[in-house]
This record gives structure tokens, sequence and C-alpha cells, in this order.
């Protein structure tokens, strides 16, 4: 039966437009109605990038083009990208109207790659899916159609990493926590692809993709389809790390498992992580005086709102490190039946110390989540609460005093440029943004 | 007001029943408006004897909008009132999406005016999605007749398209008027289509036989009726009006299923005749 979701917090399929966005002179272009790409972008974008937002190439598909096709007009919509942005590669990224209608976006997009243009398409109407399934069959599309073109005479690149982990855009914080993964995969001797945001080379970096010595998909699920596609089409190994490690103890855990993956140098390895932890441990000492002054006033449970990945990254630093309880987690990324036993699973080995159960709910409407977060919360009113959320959570946040961090989409009371809480300097970063909240109450 | 449409299998006659029967209606000197729902626009070439006109969709296409009736309405035989919907090229866009398009914009241009006593829709093949089903839609058509022979695959379509309009029926108003057979010269072809019509808890309106007057007609791009007035065949159609003017039978179709059809077909069709003609 049609249930109502309230608070959805992704979009439709087009949405893996923003992933386009995030790639170095990537230039989306949209074969859909006028207005879906805004949607989609105010939702999850912050920032237009460079042709993103209101920049992004739309056919704007009208009633004429429905019933008499849109192809003409796509053509022409790709030939003036051409001209007018100065692009690395282009997608074609139809939504439902051409979808319904059947155009063939792959016979008009294939004239262009027949003349060597840097393009593909992906068809992503509305209904097909959301946009965490989207993402993997844009990646795809792009490493099928684009990426293999390159493929020729491949020889492995020893050490060569492909790294592919949240969804761009989707996870707000995707370009820091990107920017941190490339500095500690770095920093253990790899050499790392990472292929959306500030730190990728761009669309160079793409066409190395198969002479990879391994990929890496660190996540929950959502992005897990392209590493397996990578194993099939080149035969490349995977290592699959199922959350976003957060702080000392799961970035160290994070870097051991993935050199001894890789086979590196196990000294050197130790050598990073040790230099790395005390940076780590030397900022948290100096956080002492600070903890003992406010220990009666400092957040003692929090909830969560948010998708698998942060939802287990946080709980299990904000438990094992701070020692904050993990009350309810909404895991809201709509995750697969066949994903969730082992999100759960990752969830029962939380502590190393003692047992300790967390309470997990899979359901994508946030909407419910407020509203049992509002009603878990009575028993525990005599604790300061921390919530993760978006600035949809901000409302019951204030009703219940609580601290809010927000943490997925949508942002619209902070901004976002580099900040990550992935690694060791993202948890540092997360210590700051939790106990700032503490500060900011202070009298 | 009655609006009518006519739906069956591709080929059957649909067009050439619908024109010669309108043709046979503004002789009764009734007023009537046709509406070439089929994206091949050939609904209206008898009426207009060939004169083609350009289709809602094709105005809509080169000149973003249509803004007057005359524009896309051309006055035919008997003063029949001819609209074309036209569609998009074969294999492209969506011909259903057109229909709906072009019947919406009929409304809006008013052309639906209170002197008219038929408005016939000629509508393509199957109801094969929600486009095709526009004219069957509230507000509509009231009345349907299928066009059908002996054979096989028509009466497969015709039990098809009883689908639809069940699901509509159940809704609105839309009703099944009858089946008219455009014969085929298929054996015991009239006693089928009794049998079928019965089972569906309809009735065979009209069986039209064939004759190639319709042909010769149809190559001078008239219709019988103008063509040779004095022609039996154009008595037919004659009859064929009179009976739909007259009809007082208007029902929800009990379609059947493959298993049922198949058994009528055998009992009443031409399935046993070939076997007992078969020789090698």
């Amino acid at each position: 039966m049609a249930q109502t979701i309230e608070q959805p917090r992704f979009t439709c399929a087009l949405g893996s437009c923003q992933s386009v966005v995030a790639i170095k002179k990537g230039v989306p272009i949209l074969h859909s109605g006028p207005g879906c790409g805004v949607q989609v972008e105010r939702l999850i974008g912050q920032g237009e990038g460079y042709a993103g937002g209101s920049t992004m190439p739309c056919t704007n598909a009208e009633e004429a083009d429905v019933v008499f096709g849109g192809e003409k007009k796509l053509r022409n919509v790709i030939e003036n990208s051409f001209k007018v942005i100065d692009g690395d590669l282009y997608v074609v990224i139809t939504g439902c109207t051409a979808a319904i209608t059947g155009d063939d976006v792959a016979a008009v997009v294939g004239e262009f790659q027949n003349d060597d243009k840097p393009i593909v398409y992906v068809e992503e109407g509305g209904f097909k899916s959301n946009n965490y399934v989207s993402h993997s069959r844009l990646v795809k599309a792009i490493i099928d159609q684009y990426v293999d073109k390159f493929n020729e005479d491949r020889e492995v690149i020893p050490k060569l990493v492909n790294v592919f982990a949240n969804i761009p855009y989707q996870d707000p914080f995707w370009n820091g926590n990107l920017e941190q993964l490339k500095r500690i995969l770095t920093g253990i001797g790899l050499k790392v692809n990472i292929l959306f945001g500030n730190e990728s080379e761009g669309v160079s970096e793409w066409k190395s993709i198969p002479q990879a010595e391994f990929n890496l998909f660190v996540g929950s699920w959502a992005g897990l389809d392209i590493v397996k596609h990578l194993k099939r089409k080149y035969g490349t190994p995977y290592l699959h790390f199922p959350y976003t490690p957060i702080g000392a103890k799961e970035t160290s855990k994070f870097l051991r498992e993935v050199g001894e993956f890789a086979n590196l140098d196990k000294d050197e390895v130790e050598a990073y992580v040790d230099r790395e932890e005390k940076k780590f441990y030397t900022h948290i000492d100096k956080m002492a005086s600070f903890m003992l002054e406010f220990r009666y006033g400092i957040p003692r449970r929090f909830y969560s709102i948010a998708d698998s990945s942060y939802s287990l990254g946080f709980s299990k630093f904000l438990l094992n490190e701070l020692g904050i309880i993990p009350g309810i987690q909404f895991i809201v990324d709509d995750v697969p039946e066949k994903y969730q036993e082992g999100i759960l699973e990752e969830f029962s080995k939380i502590s190393d110390l003692q047992t300790r159960t967390v309470q997990v709910v899979f359901d994508p409407d946030a909407g419910l989540a407020q509203k049992k977060i509002l009603e878990d919360a009575k028993d525990y009113s005599d604790k300061r609460l921390l919530i993760l959320g978006s600035s949809w959570d901000k409302h019951i946040a204030d009703e219940l005093h609580a601290d809010l961090l927000i943490i997925s989409v949508p942002v619209q009371h902070r901004l976002v440029m580099n900040c990550g809480y992935l690694g060791y300097e993202g948890g540092l970063r997360a210590i700051e943004d939790i106990y700032d909240r503490v500060l900011a109450t202070y009298r | 007001m009655r609006q009518v449409a006519i739906y069956g299998k591709g080929g059957i006659g649909k067009s050439t029943t619908t024109q010669n029967l309108t043709a046979g209606l503004a002789e009764l000197g009734k007023k009537i408006m046709v509406v070439g729902c089929d994206p091949k626009a050939d609904s209206t070439r008898l009426l207009l004897n060939g004169l083609a006109q350009k289709t809602v969709l094709d105005t809509l296409r080169e000149e973003g909008e249509v803004d007057d009736l005359s524009q896309i309405e051309k006055v035919g035989f008997g003063g029949i009132r001819c609209v074309e919907s036209g569609g998009p090229e074969p294999g492209v866009g969506c011909a259903g999406r057109g229909i709906i398009t072009s019947i919406g914009m009929l409304e809006d241009l008013g052309a639906y005016t209170d002197d008219l006593d038929y408005v016939f829709y000629d509508v393509l093949g199957d109801v094969v999605c929600g486009g095709f089903a526009m004219p069957i839609r509230e507000g509509k058509a009231q009345e349907i007749y299928i066009v059908a022979s002996g054979e096989m695959m028509a009466l497969y379509a015709a039990n098809n398209i009883c689908k639809g309009i069940q699901k509509y029926a159940l809704k609105g108003g839309v009703r099944l008027g009858g089946i008219i057979c455009n014969s085929r010269k298929v054996d015991r072809e009239e006693e089928l289509l009794r049998e079928f019509a019965k089972e569906l808890g309809s009735q065979l309106i009209y069986f039209v036989p064939r004759d190639n007057e319709v042909q010769r007609a149809e190559i001078n791009k008239k219709t019988v009726i103008d063509h040779d007035p004095n022609h039996p065949q154009a008595k037919e159609y004659r009859k064929l009006a009179e009976a739909i003017e007259n009809n007082t039978q208007f029902v929800i179709p009990k379609p059947m299923t493959q298993e049922r059809l198949e058994e009528i077909l055998v009992e009443f069709g031409l399935m046993e005749s070939i076997k007992d003609n078969y020789h090698i």
C-alpha cells in the first residue's frame, strides 16, 4: 500500500547531476522539465560550483517535446553547451519526461561520442530510484562510455587506489571528507584517485581508473555497486569499509585495514598512524580543563536522523571517544533490505568494553523520526541532548533545548566549505562543533 | 449532443466505417463533428474529398499555439466539421499525449458547440495507453462502438478494448453501444459476431457486408454515399446510421477471459471449419 513519507532527505534519480558538478570541470546537461535541476540543487546543493544549479544546461522539455519527442532540442542544447561551457566531461542526464516519452538519447549522444567528444549519457527518470541509487548508475555510465575508451594496453599502477565514498552533495561534507581521505591514504603510502572535489585532478584521474591496483569503498551501501562493477569489468579487487571513520580510533582501524589489504609496509602504516594519533590526542588533552568545567553541561545522549554511513561513524566516535551515549538512530537513506542486516551487525559491535545495544530504525520518514525523538526524550529530561540531523530538525532541537549539529541535507543554518568530519582532523572538527554549541549557551 | 468513440483493431476499417456512417447521419440532417485521433491523420479524407488539412498538433508545432478554430477545422460532406489531432512522426514522441493535448485544445477553443448532434472520435487501434483512452474519459464520449470482423485478432482486440471501456465505465458514464461488423467474408461471421457481442452483454448493432464499392469510393476520395448514392452499399451505411441514431442499448461490457473467447471462436467461428476442411 502507498504510504506517505514526510521530509524525505534525498532527491529523485535526477539528483545524480550533483555528482557531475562535483567532478572538476564536469558539466551536467539535463534533458528534463524546467525546474527539475533547481529543485535538486535547492535540497542537496549549497553553491552552484562550476556548472551546477541554475548554470546547468537544460532542455526545459515542455509539451511539444513530449508529443513530438525532444531529440532535436537535446541535440541543440548539447551543441551549444560545448560552445559556451568549457568542460572536460559532459554528462547528459534524462529526467522523467524524456524517459517516459522514450527519446533515443543514446543515439543523440552517440553522434557526439563518434566525434570523440567527452560526453556520456545516463537515464535518470526520477521514478527510477532515489539519488543514492542513481549516483552509482551515473558513475558506471562514465566508466563504461568514457573511461573505458582509455583502457587499451592497461597496465596496473602499483599502489594506485580509486576511492569511492559518500555521495557528493547528498553528504554536505563530501568535499572535506574526500580531502581528508586523500590526505590520510597518501600518508600511508598510496597514490589516490579521489575523483571528486578539490583534491582531485579531475577527468585525467578518471581515465586511470582501470589502472588502479584496488578500489576502496568507504560507506555503508550507496556506491558499493560501483566497485563491484569495476571488479567485474577490470577484475580490480575492492575493499569495503562500511561506515565513515571519524576520530582517531576509527581512522586508525580504517588505515590498518587498508594497509593490510594493499600489502603496504606495516611499519610505515604504524608510524603514520602513531603520528596522527599523537596529534589528535594532544588536542584532546588540551580540552581536559574545558571538560572538567562543563562536566554537568555537556551532552550525554544523542539522536541522529542521518544516513547509515554517518549514523554508524558518529555512533562509534561519540560513544568511544567522547562518552556520549547513542539514543535511537534514525537511518533515513532508504537502505535496501539486503544491506540492513550488515548495518545492524556493525552497530552490535559498537563497544569493545561492554555489550551495548543501539536502537536503530530504518525508515526514510524523518517526520516520524522527529515525533519519536520528542517522545523518547521525555525519559531524559535531566540530560543535555544532542541531535545530529538537518536544518529541518531545528524546531525539535529548540523544543528539547538540545544541541543540534547539522550533518545532513538540507543544510540551511550553516555554511559548508571544506569542513569534513572524516578522519583524525574531521574528528577534532566534530568535537569543536559539538562543544561549540555548549559554549554558545554559556552565560 | 451525443459523443461517440469508434475503436477497433488496426486496419479493421474504423475510419472508413466512421466516415460512411457519419455521411449517412448527415443525410438524416444531423450536425456532426469528426475528430480523428490517429497520428496518421487519415480519418477525414473521404469526408473532405482528400483535402489535406493541418492537424491540431502540426499547427501547435509550427505556430506554438492554436488561437482560432478555423486554423484546424474544415467542413466536409454534408456540413460535417472535420478535425485531425495528428501526432508525431512514427517512432518518436508520445502520440497518446498528443491526443490528450489536442482534445484539450479543442475544448479550449470551443469546438464543442451546442448545435452539434454528434461528435465522433475515430481512435487509433487499441486502448494502448492513457492517451488513447482520452476520448472515453469523464465528460467526453458516452457511447462507444467497436468495429470488428470474424477474424480472430479483431475479436481479441475488441475484447481487450472492452477491458478499457469497463475501467472507465465504472468511474464515469461511458457505455458500449454495440459491435459493428465490417465483414471480411469469413465463414459464419454474422453468427460469431452476434454470439461474441451477446457474451459481452452487448449487441451486434449492424452487419456491414463486404463490397468493392467501398474501395472504389475510397480511391475517389469519397464516401459511398457521396460517390454513388444509389449503390446498394450506400443503403447499408444509411441503415447503419439509422441503427446508431435509434440505438437505446448502452451497457457496461463484460470482457471475456482468453479461454472463453477461444471457446466461442471454436464453437461459432472459423476454427471448426478449418479443421473440417483441412485437406492435404
